[in-house]
């Protein structure tokens, strides 16, 4: 008897529709996407019920992490350059102290005074240092300004 | 896997007459693999690290001039003190401290609000406290809709306050 060989049945699965849509999210995330600004520190933020969302331009962030450091960062790279100097241009943030915080978010105001003030604490923070702050943002004349916090998990 | 074919079948097989000699269609196929992989590849990356969730802000207005003082009669004014551990002490005027559950923070302030809509609420948080129990304290207050309240500093004089209602 002759052997039966066994046709092997190669199949082929159209992969188009897949790739498409493939294609399609990619461009979406893409068009999308937002990546995350960089940080001096990991900051956990506290949760609250606050509605606004955080403006993207024109910000100036003061920054306490959880040990009470406190740091400040501005969006522009031209202003980081003027209060930083240039050679710290690229980061994000610099620590500061109390004393030259005062100076630096004056030096700031008077070169973009449409700068928004952020404050952004990590929830294990001690409160004494966003004391301070809240003293000097008031010793400098800003007298609006925004607390960062995540929406609350319901 | 994914090839897209162009230029049509290749019929031309007819090896008809000679006078019409028909041209051969090269069939192309291009892997499109690679393309597909990094595709994915790209895919995958940009989900990763995009992120929606925009953190929401707290607005603040504090008072211009710390000495613009403003004359308050003690029983219009309701202070809220936070010790370290995170316990709330609230008292009106000069009356001695209770101890109140965060749980019932937001009714206790409607009511109180809901008596006397000259209330001002004081908040004094302790400077070795969290900062989280501020962002709390300050979020019971927007919701509970309590629209004259002013952040104060935390002296010696409060911490006996809160140190007399422990022990009460």
């Amino acid at each position: 008897m002759p052997k039966i060989k066994k046709k092997r049945v190669g199949f082929r699965i159209d992969m188009t529709p897949m790739v498409d849509v493939a294609m399609l999210l990619l461009t979406f995330f893409m068009m999308t996407t937002q990546f995350r600004p960089e940080e001096a520190t990991a900051i956990d933020l506290p949760a609250s019920n606050a509605p606004f969302k955080m403006p993207e331009t024109d910000i100036m962030v003061v920054t306490v992490n959880k040990e009470g450091r406190v740091f400040l960062g501005v969006d522009s790279q031209v202003l980081r350059a003027q209060l930083f100097g240039e050679a710290n241009k690229l980061r994000p943030s610099m620590e500061v102290d109390r004393k030259s915080l005062h100076d630096l978010l004056i030096q700031a105001r008077i070169s973009n005074p449409k700068l928004r003030t952020l404050v952004k604490g990590d929830k294990e923070a001690p409160y004494g240092p966003l004391e301070d702050i809240l003293d000097i943002l008031r010793q400098v004349k800003i007298t609006r300004f925004n607390l960062v916090t995540e929406l609350e998990k319901a | 896997m994914s090839a897209v074919e162009s230029g049509g079948d290749a019929k031309s097989h007819g090896r008809g007459g000679k006078k019409h000699k028909k041209k051969r269609r090269l069939s192309i196929r291009i892997d499109m693999t690679p393309m597909v992989d990094v595709a994915f590849l790209l895919l995958t990356f940009f989900m990763l690290t995009t992120y929606f969730s925009k953190p929401q802000t707290m607005e603040l207005n504090l008072p211009p001039d710390e000495k613009s003082q403003v004359e308050v009669a003690e029983s219009n004014l309701l202070t809220l003190r936070v010790a370290p551990d995170g316990f709330v002490f609230w008292n009106v005027g000069t009356e001695p401290a209770h101890y109140i559950e965060m749980k019932e923070l937001k009714k206790f302030l409607e009511d109180k609000n809901k008596e006397n809509p000259k209330l001002i609420t004081l908040l004094k948080i302790d400077r070795e406290g969290k900062y989280r129990m501020m962002i709390k304290m300050m979020d019971v207050i927007n919701i509970a809709k309590v629209t004259r309240f002013s952040l104060a500093p935390m002296n010696e004089y409060d911490k006996r306050q809160i140190q007399k209602a422990r022990a009460a």
